[in-house]
């Protein structure tokens, strides 16, 4: 079988005959061995404990038991369960007191989320047709954004909604603001809490509120959807062109369909984002209209000093909050089974 | 043509929105006096050298903001890395399982996590040292550097380690001149990501530093009662610069859209 | 500890099985040598498990049961990376953070090798691959002609113990895939390194390989040399695989083949029962066309479907027992013939082959 010549000129084969190099032979069992056996599931295993035993904590603590005028103890107490949902003198009388603040908690929540994800469709649209070098500008001034803190946010937004320099000056000095008074809009401004019986005011009011929640979460919303937006085929949008589609009815019949659960995914995410912002509430909200994160913070840190109560409410915001994400793992699964 | 136009308007008017927050903030860190007016009055550099150098609260807080923020990002970094090679080297439920548990504090509302974390050092005696406010900012952020790092672990061609197998590389040597080699510029972006929203961070660091020391972003919030002064918008600017500079360093060595999700072979139109 | 000879060694395989997690079964009782110094190819479809193989040879998988032998020494449990068998990857699998020179000095500098050393090799190897002017080029910017070269002079720099190519051609284009394999059997005789070549492109294992190893559904169906393969093939998947063939559906009649109401006989008389089901296979350059009216009733009925008319030869597409045929005649001389024409075609006693029926196909 073996026909082929195996006389091999000299210089090319001296290339693979010389004797190796000294050193080729000795296996690397020298190296320094980074991934020892044990000791790294040992380190992964510390840090899920590390990422799960505070969530633990606020679990066992909201059952605890409040004691007068000291801490508290363990116990296996949902007194203050009942206190949240229907007050501590329940069933004598009813206080819904802390069940208004987690419905402003969800109120605020989803408004933002919506309009942060209405508002944002487009303009992922818009910005994922664009080339990639100006993709990319566009995403270092969302992530530089979306990064920002809410203090800062709320600061600019505070200088922004101010009756000294802000919209209401600009609105008073463009003549909106006569304008409105004169054709009898102050009463029902009033009436929404953008008013006061000289002049519109902005700070404090849901609008504000509303406002810089959407703010806070557009930038975070244009990055979600990017993924799912970007990789939709140019091709899928030609071939209902030139089947006849109207660019709106490319829209509404092939672009929304085919990113319809990424749209809902992102919405649930950005509520779970909102459902802890606290600066802007703390800042832009009146105080009935507050929510969970300022009381959950007083009780804990604040005025009040009731851990366990603390962390009841923790649980709950924790509760919805998984709910939520739950939800939005289920859509991204069903998607991704379905694709 | 008319939808063209009125896309690019509608892209204006959101990036002029976006920016807005920030340019009144920039502009009324120029006022001399100690009130937030925009536009600034009698505009000076004043604020700047308050914040720098002039009043020890603040330079004070701008450097724990540093050291919690380069400390947190390392730390999260290097946590993340055993947890994102044993994932993409198994793949199975455990690792999956894992993967997902450490990713829940950044994903769940940061006050339960800040409540809980608070708790935690309460009792371990820890509750008001700079290293528990690092180490709960690691945790808190170690879903970053675990995501960009699998996605460049992801990105690795499995090719390429049996190549450096047949040519006599074990499993240490291919990590060090494959694996990491390949995966070092994922890695730094991981790293940039933890680092900036460490330093922006707020509500969890408002619970475990319990008064004891306080970040920029704190320090703003306690002085809050006072009202915004331009003193503060100065930190503002800094921070804002921080961020736009670092994510314009892994917009311009990385690729970004790959990073967040986008196809890497589309090129974009 | 070096072996001076260089030239690498025989291998030898011995009741290799492989089943995977899931319970399927990739590799079922493997029994094959590889003689120092010769080019085999192991040749299939895909998910025949050539490449499983391959990969169990180079010892990035291991075998369920079996054991492999080099040069007499067992190396079953051995790990890949004290094996020293040079491989190249169907994706070239180079490391696009290194250069072209570091690739090719990659295995000599993890062991430690002196720079100058392992870059006069590296030099060295690239010479012979005439790719020494790209030395310091970074991977992305080769094309896929330079990335192969690349990868092969990669493999040889350890001074490989047996050279493993897994579907080198696949990545590139026709003509490129020409050249290589003249120049990859040129290297591979020059250096007298045992070579073993994973390929679906009966074509390519054809024309380089000493012996070739035709493998099914994780089996051997034959191995052999390409022309002992090529003009005996022992069954009618290796009949179709290698090369074309004219396959009907007979059954056996005292030691004659009936097919299509045709009497056959080949010359070597089947060794089938009556009444058994068969296959015979006849090459197409050997299958005779015979367009007169009156031939013998020895020959098969057929219909003219397609003639094409390829440089030197004549292809014919016939219809014969729902099946299709290829007939290839000369094209020098030849009658006209158009679709639809009544035709009988002769398959001679010498050049016919008869199977065991596949039921499946």
């Amino acid at each position: 079988m073996s026909t082929h010549a195996r006389k091999a000129p000299e210089p090319v084969a001296s290339v693979i005959t010389k004797p190796l190099p000294a050193g080729l032979q000795e296996t690397a069992s020298s190296e320094p061995v980074m991934l020892r056996p044990l000791l790294l599931p040992l380190l992964i295993g510390a840090t899920c404990l590390l990422c799960l035993l505070p969530f633990a904590l606020v679990l066992v603590i909201s059952l605890g038991e409040k004691i007068e005028g000291a801490a508290w103890q363990w116990a296996l107490d949902f007194s203050q369960y009942r206190r949240f949902f229907v007050g501590l003198e329940w069933p004598d009388s009813v206080s819904f007191l802390y069940s208004q603040k987690l419905f402003y908690s969800f109120y605020y929540a989803t408004v933002g989320a919506v309009l942060a994800v209405t508002l944002a469709f487009p303009f992922t649209w818009l910005m994922t047709r664009q080339s990639r070098q100006l993709q990319t500008v566009w995403l270092v001034v969302l992530l530089s954004i979306v990064s920002l803190s809410e203090v800062f946010v709320v600061m600019g937004w505070d200088v922004l909604l101010s009756n000294r320099s802000g919209l209401p000056m600009v609105l008073r000095e463009a003549g909106v603001t006569g304008w409105l008074k004169d054709n009898g809009f102050f009463p029902l401004l009033r009436e929404w809490g953008l008013a006061n019986p000289r002049d519109l005011k902005f700070k404090t009011s849901g609008f504000a509120v509303i406002l810089t929640m959407t703010y806070l979460v557009w930038p975070y919303a244009v990055i979600l959807l990017f993924p799912p937006l970007s990789r939709m085929d140019n091709s899928l949008m030609e071939a209902a062109q030139t089947m006849g589609a109207r660019p709106m009815t490319v829209v509404r019949t092939v672009i929304l369909p085919s990113i319809r659960i990424p749209l809902m995914g992102t919405t649930l995410l950005l509520f779970v984002f909102l459902l802890g912002v606290y600066v802007t509430v703390s800042v832009f909200a009146a105080p009935p209209q507050q929510t969970l994160t300022l009381s959950i913070y007083q009780s804990i840190r604040g005025a009040t000093l009731n851990a366990p109560f603390g962390a009841a409410q923790a649980v709950v915001l924790l509760v919805s909050a998984c709910l939520c994400l739950g939800a939005s793992h289920y859509l991204a699964n069903r998607s991704k089974s379905r694709s | 043509m008319k939808m063209k136009i009125i896309g690019r308007l509608y892209m204006g008017f959101c990036l002029i929105v976006l920016l807005l927050p920030v340019v009144v903030v920039c502009g009324a860190a120029l006022n001399s006096g100690r009130t937030m007016l925009f536009p600034p009055q009698d505009p000076s550099l004043q604020r700047f050298a308050d914040f720098f150098i002039n009043e020890q609260i603040w330079v004070r807080s701008l450097r724990t903001s540093i050291l919690i923020a380069f400390s947190s990002a390392a730390l999260a970094t290097l946590m993340a890395w055993p947890i994102a090679y044993r994932l993409w080297k198994f793949d199975n439920r455990w690792s999956r399982l894992v993967a997902g548990l450490t990713a829940l504090p950044f994903v769940l509302p940061p006050i339960v996590f800040g409540v809980g974390l608070s708790f935690m050092w309460a009792f371990s005696g820890l509750l008001g040292t700079i290293g528990a406010g690092i180490l709960s900012h690691a945790l808190l952020h170690l879903a970053l550097p675990l995501a960009t790092i699998s996605i460049g672990l992801n990105a690795i061609d499995r090719s390429h380690l049996d190549a450096a197998a047949t040519m006599g590389a074990t499993e240490q040597v291919t990590f060090r001149t494959v694996i990491l080699p390949q995966t070092i510029a994922w890695t730094i972006s991981g790293f940039l990501f933890a680092l900036v929203l460490s330093f922006n961070e707020f509500i969890v660091m408002f619970f475990v530093s319990s008064s004891s020391y306080s970040t920029v972003t704190l320090q703003i919030f306690n002085s809050l009662r006072n009202g915004f002064t331009p003193t503060m918008a100065v930190g503002a600017i800094t921070f804002i610069a921080t961020s736009a500079l670092v994510y314009g360093l892994v917009g311009r060595f990385g690729d970004l859209p790959h990073l967040l999700g986008a196809d890497p072979t589309n090129k974009g139109s | 500890m070096t072996t001076s000879t260089g030239s690498g060694q025989g291998l030898e395989l011995k009741n290799v099985n492989k089943t995977f997690a899931d319970g399927t079964t990739a590799l079922d009782d493997i029994n094959l040598s590889f003689p120092e110094g010769e080019l085999t190819a192991l040749l299939g479809p895909s998910g025949c498990g050539k490449t499983t193989l391959l990969r169990i040879i180079a010892g990035l998988e291991s075998a369920s049961t079996g054991t492999l032998i080099l040069g007499g020494s067992d190396i079953t449990t051995m790990p890949a990376y004290q094996r020293r068998f040079g491989m190249v990857f169907q994706s070239f699998a180079l490391f696009p953070h290194l250069s072209v020179e570091d690739n090719v000095a990659y295995a000599l500098s993890i062991s430690g090798v002196d720079k100058t050393v392992r870059r006069k090799r590296a030099l060295e190897l690239l010479d012979l691959v005439k790719l020494a002017p790209l030395h310091a080029r970074r991977i992305g910017e080769l094309s896929g002609g330079q990335k192969q070269r690349v990868a092969i002079a990669r493999a040889l720099a350890q001074e490989p113990r047996l050279f493993l190519l897994d579907e080198p051609m696949s990545a590139l284009d026709a003509q490129l895939r020409e050249e290589m394999q003249i120049e990859l059997r040129l290297l591979q005789q020059e250096l007298g390194i045992t070579t073993i070549v994973v390929t679906h492109d009966q074509r390519e294992a054809m024309s380089m390989a000493d012996s070739i190893v035709v493998m099914s559904a994780g089996h051997v169906e034959q191995t052999g040399s390409p022309q002992a393969v090529y003009s005996s093939p022992r069954s009618s998947f290796v009949a179709s695989f290698i090369g074309k063939t004219n396959l009907l559906e007979g059954v056996v009649h005292d030691r004659q083949v009936e097919v299509a109401g045709v009497r056959l006989t080949p010359s070597s008389p089947p060794s089938f029962i009556n009444g058994a089901r068969v296959t015979v296979g006849c090459r197409p350059e050997r299958t005779i066309l015979h367009t007169d009216s009156q031939s013998s009733d020895q020959f098969i009925p057929a219909s003219v479907k397609l003639v094409r008319d390829i440089g030197p030869v004549r292809e014919v597409y016939l219809d014969a027992d729902d099946r299709q045929l290829i007939c290839e005649l000369p094209s020098a001389g030849a009658t006209r013939l158009s679709p639809g024409d009544a035709v009988r075609i002769e398959m001679p006693s010498e050049a016919l082959h008869v199977y065991p029926r596949q039921e499946s196909a």
